[in-house]
């Protein structure tokens, strides 16, 4: 045993040389960082380094949950998530189901690939060309309310009501058809005789897509949800502060851009490290428990 | 097929009828926004600000352009990206492949150590702070150095294309390597060649990624000499957005520090052109890349 060991590292001596780059990458960009976040308990300073700086115990901790901007950005991000999840989730699966009855491949195809076009063009762009389209004066959004419906303009990027409205609608526009193509797959991989066999027995089209289509694809929607439960936490930084301004900060700070402001720019950087680990804590439990529950009910989590 | 759809009754005709029309309309008004822009940046400031731009230029002129282009700061920033995301996309399929080759090795010793390393960083992931000061200590700031070295890989990616060697016949590298090939021709001569629908995918990921960040070059990148396409257009949408918020229409938008809306526009289409003009042709290799990295997962 012994020598065969031996053996096969000498043999494979150039994959372990292929490798050397890859362990240093993780071990420099992936855990150190990792070991840096113990800062987290320390009053961190740059002159001292992370090693130097002195220990502080729980005390970060304890300024984060007796601010109230801690629970502002924390009320945030899970109001932004559930509105997400709750409008957002739904959409490519009921997408997916109306694109599964086109017939005409190629109209399908091209129906597809232009739904897909807003997944490749970068937060800053769509951030743009939404408050311009938004916009109260001169916006073609607001400019057909009052002409058409004879509606007030609406500000929806300043007005704390509406920035959560606009943020949805961005997420659902960039992610919506995109996140079609899991479940359209899936959806593929049914077995055609079911349908079969259930339009002999006089089935209509719902009943099918209820009875055969979405059990077909429980599995992804299962996986697709365990994932986007993991990111409950998260808001994506480069597309809040893309559609961020400041007459919306009570609704639209959230901790990923209050980290920013305030560790970053303010040179914080101890207390929003607790910040961070906080959320990341809690998103590790939202994951585990999830898949748990998911699990209970009979389908393959993520482990 | 085609007798499922003659037998359709005028209920389920109807159905149908009304899915593809709403499908279209939902295509247009994805793609709208980005029209609406094109028009604006050929539109005079005065018929955008009049609200007079809905589909079609109106009072068609090519300025903004021209003055992007001579003040020449944006086409400057679209070079540094073109040369951040080439580079950097190089970079990451390099190292791509030296960690998917061995990894898919079912015979290397210590794989699965290995790959609980690697996991690992999956499901730890720290925060923004401890990676900035990683990169302040190592003297990164201010290199695009900063930009690259911390993105290298993306463990899904690489565990993407790790499962896609897996599936590779193994019989062909059986041979060589009884003719004697070493591991750095097979993968070379043999392991690369057939991995090249999977090549083309990532890439275009990793390189679409490049191309679109700009939270990290705000961050790292502190000579403006060296901002990128999207770090500009971020600032000249902060800057403007002011005036389009207040909607007072006159008074800020007259205010000559502030970048007109038909410059705003062209900016934004310059921005997008590249990835309009290639997608058409490169749309299917990004499908077929979420597809084989579904497959495992």
């Amino acid at each position: 045993m012994k020598v065969s060991v031996r053996k096969g590292l000498r043999r494979d001596r150039s994959l372990y040389l292929m490798l050397f780059p890859v362990i240093v990458f993780y071990a420099l960009f992936k855990y150190s960082p990792l070991f840096g976040e113990i800062i987290a308990f320390k009053n961190y300073r740059f002159v001292d380094g992370i090693v130097g700086s002195d220990w502080v115990g729980l005390n970060n901790f304890r300024m984060l949950f007796g601010s109230a901007d801690f629970w502002r950005v924390l009320r945030n991000t899970l109001l932004l998530n559930v509105y997400s999840l709750a409008v957002g989730f739904p959409v490519p699966i009921v997408l997916a189901l109306l694109l599964n009855e086109v017939r005409v491949e190629g109209y399908k195809r091209l129906v597809q690939n232009l739904l897909y076009v807003p997944h490749f063009i970068s937060w800053v762009v769509l951030g743009g060309i939404l408050i311009a389209l938004l916009s109260p004066s001169t916006g073609v959004v607001n400019l057909v309310l009052t002409h058409v419906f004879g509606i007030e303009p609406i500000y929806f990027m300043a007005k704390s009501a509406w920035w959560p409205v606009a943020y949805t609608a961005s997420s659902i526009w960039r992610e919506a058809g995109w996140g079609t193509i899991l479940y359209l797959a899936a959806m593929a991989s049914i077995d055609p005789q079911l349908y079969e066999a259930s339009r002999i027995d006089g089935a209509g089209k719902l009943r099918q897509i209820w009875h055969i289509t979405l059990p077909g694809i429980r599995g992804t929607i299962a996986i697709l949800l365990i994932l986007r439960m993991g990111s409950m936490m998260d808001v994506g930084l480069e597309q809040t502060l893309a559609l961020q301004n400041d007459s919306v900060l009570d609704v639209a700070d959230v901790i990923s851009t209050y980290v920013y402001r305030v560790g970053l720019q303010n040179m914080n950087y101890s207390y929003t490290t607790a910040l961070g680990l906080f959320q990341s804590l809690i998103g590790l439990i939202l994951v585990v428990g999830v898949n748990r529950i998911i699990r209970l009910f009979g389908e393959r989590g993520l482990w | 097929m085609k007798q499922a759809g003659s037998r359709l009754s005028p209920r389920s005709f109807a159905g149908h009828a009304l899915n593809y029309v709403f499908l279209g309309l939902l295509s247009l008004c994805t793609l709208y926004p980005f029209a609406y822009e094109i028009s604006a940046s050929f539109s005079s400031s005065r018929a955008i600000t009049a609200g007079e731009v809905f589909v079609w230029p109106v009072e068609f002129n090519t300025e903004a352009y021209k003055r992007l282009f001579e003040d020449g700061q944006l086409i400057h920033a679209m070079g540094n990206t073109v040369f951040v995301t080439a580079v950097g996309t190089l970079l990451n399929m390099i190292m791509n492949v030296l960690a998917a080759y061995p990894l898919s090795r079912k015979r290397l010793i210590g794989r699965g150590p290995l790959l609980l390393f690697i996991t690992f960083t999956m499901i730890f992931v720290s925060g923004i702070i401890p990676n900035f000061i990683l990169i302040r200590s190592l003297g990164l700031m201010d290199s695009y150095w900063a930009l690259w070295l911390p993105g290298l890989i993306s463990t899904y990616n690489m565990f993407v294309m790790k499962s896609f060697m897996e599936g590779l016949p193994e019989e062909i590298e059986e041979s060589a390597s009884i003719d004697g090939a070493g591991n750095w021709r097979i993968l070379g001569q043999i392991v690369l060649p057939l991995c090249k629908p999977i090549l083309a995918a990532l890439s275009l990921f990793y390189a679409v990624g490049w191309w679109n960040s700009y939270f990290n070059v705000m961050l790292y990148i502190t000579s403006s000499d060296l901002h990128t396409l999207m770090l500009k257009l971020y600032q000249i949408i902060k800057q403007v957005d002011a005036s389009l918020l207040d909607g007072g229409g006159g008074e800020g938008v007259s205010n000559s520090r502030l970048t007109p809306e038909g410059i705003k526009a062209a900016s934004v289409v310059i921005a997008i052109a590249p990835i309009l003009c290639v997608y058409p042709f490169l749309q299917k290799h990004f499908v077929k890349g979420v597809l084989i990295g579904s497959v495992k997962g």
